[in-house]
């Protein structure tokens, strides 16, 4: 959040988001869970997590999308406005493997005085893509 | 696999779509800051309009707005602990008849979550409360995957307040397939 914003009028398509890297903790993805108030035991118990054929306790989807609003917040700054975000799920996200957030600027159009984005994000381990897709997010201004 | 058996499964299923999975419910509480406390610090997210109110109210937000993520979070049940692991980790018991369990009892036990959109109308603020429906969208024919075979099933809560405005909408698209038919040779040259 120490970032000063981007401005609307100075984004164009293609513009990268600064790459962010997530070290991951065992303590980090049970944090997550139940914060977001998710008892699954795949989340918190690696022995049940195991049993089902993963290789440790990995992290719920509602984390995932809570990080994936985090990386492009922490870029767009207070103002922002999330509307969607739509992933597709891969590789999870486990302790010991950190998580490597891009994006770029896919789409911008205006909508009254605001300025829409339609951000193409990623966050890979060396698993592979954990997540994949587009959140799209408003800032005040005309593109 | 006969085609008139893949068919007859899928058949089987066409009755839920366009139903309800489960019953519908509201949050246990409303929108409040110290959940919201709760997750900033669990994801560090240093985002001021989720807690310092007088910064947020210098915002477009107008005052503390909830992480937009934290929709769902919002209307989880209040989990039963006991017992967790036998139901293969469900927080709340099973409701007995829904399109998983049906594919549960075909042979198709296992899950694998493919695909999450969450679509915001607007940010929530505290004190808004929650009520969440929801809607099987499709089942899709048989598939063969890395997974073996399966079928995609796609539903969809809806979000509204106490006044009945829809706050937001998450598509949820899971697999689900029958582990026996995994081709384990594919999967090995796969990786």
């Amino acid at each position: 959040m120490s970032r000063v914003p981007p401005r609307a009028s100075e984004l164009a398509v293609g513009h990268e988001l600064p790459p962010f890297e997530l070290p991951l903790t065992s303590t980090m993805i049970v944090a997550g869970a139940i914060a977001s108030r998710d008892f699954m035991p795949a989340h918190h118990d690696p022995a049940f997590a195991k049993a089902q054929g993963a290789p440790d306790i990995f992290m719920n989807i509602l984390t995932t999308n809570g990080y994936v609003s985090r990386y492009v917040t922490d870029w767009a700054g207070p103002e922002a406005m999330v509307k969607s975000i739509k992933i597709r799920l891969g590789a999870p996200a486990v302790p010991g493997k950190p998580l490597r957030f891009s994006g770029r600027v896919a789409r911008k159009s205006e909508a009254g005085d605001e300025c829409v984005l339609e951000l193409a994000v990623r966050a890979a381990n060396d698993l592979g893509d954990h997540a994949t897709g587009t959140v799209v997010v408003t800032l005040p201004g005309r593109p | 696999m006969a085609e008139a058996e893949v068919d007859a499964v899928r058949e089987r299923l066409e009755k839920y779509i366009g139903h309800p999975m489960g019953p519908a419910s509201v949050a246990p509480d409303p929108v409040n800051v110290p959940m919201i406390r709760h997750w900033v610090a669990a994801l560090d997210d240093r985002n001021p309009v989720y807690l310092d109110d007088a910064f947020a109210r210098t915002t477009r937000h107008g005052g503390i707005v909830a992480p937009p993520a934290m929709l769902q979070t919002w209307s989880m049940p209040s989990p039963k602990i006991e017992g967790i692991a036998e139901r293969g980790g469900s927080p709340v018991e099973i409701p007995a008849d829904n399109v998983l369990r049906a594919l549960d009892a075909e042979g198709f036990t296992g899950t694998l979550a493919t695909n999450s959109e969450l679509e915001f109308a607007r940010y929530l603020h505290p004190g808004d409360l929650l009520h969440v429906s929801n809607e099987l969208e499709s089942v899709s024919s048989r598939k063969t995957t890395g997974l073996g075979q399966g079928y995609f099933v796609t539903w969809v809560n809806t979000y509204r307040t106490d006044d009945g405005e829809i706050v937001g909408r998450q598509l949820f698209r899971v697999f689900k397939f029958d582990p026996r038919t995994i081709d384990l040779g594919k999967l090995k040259a796969a990786r």
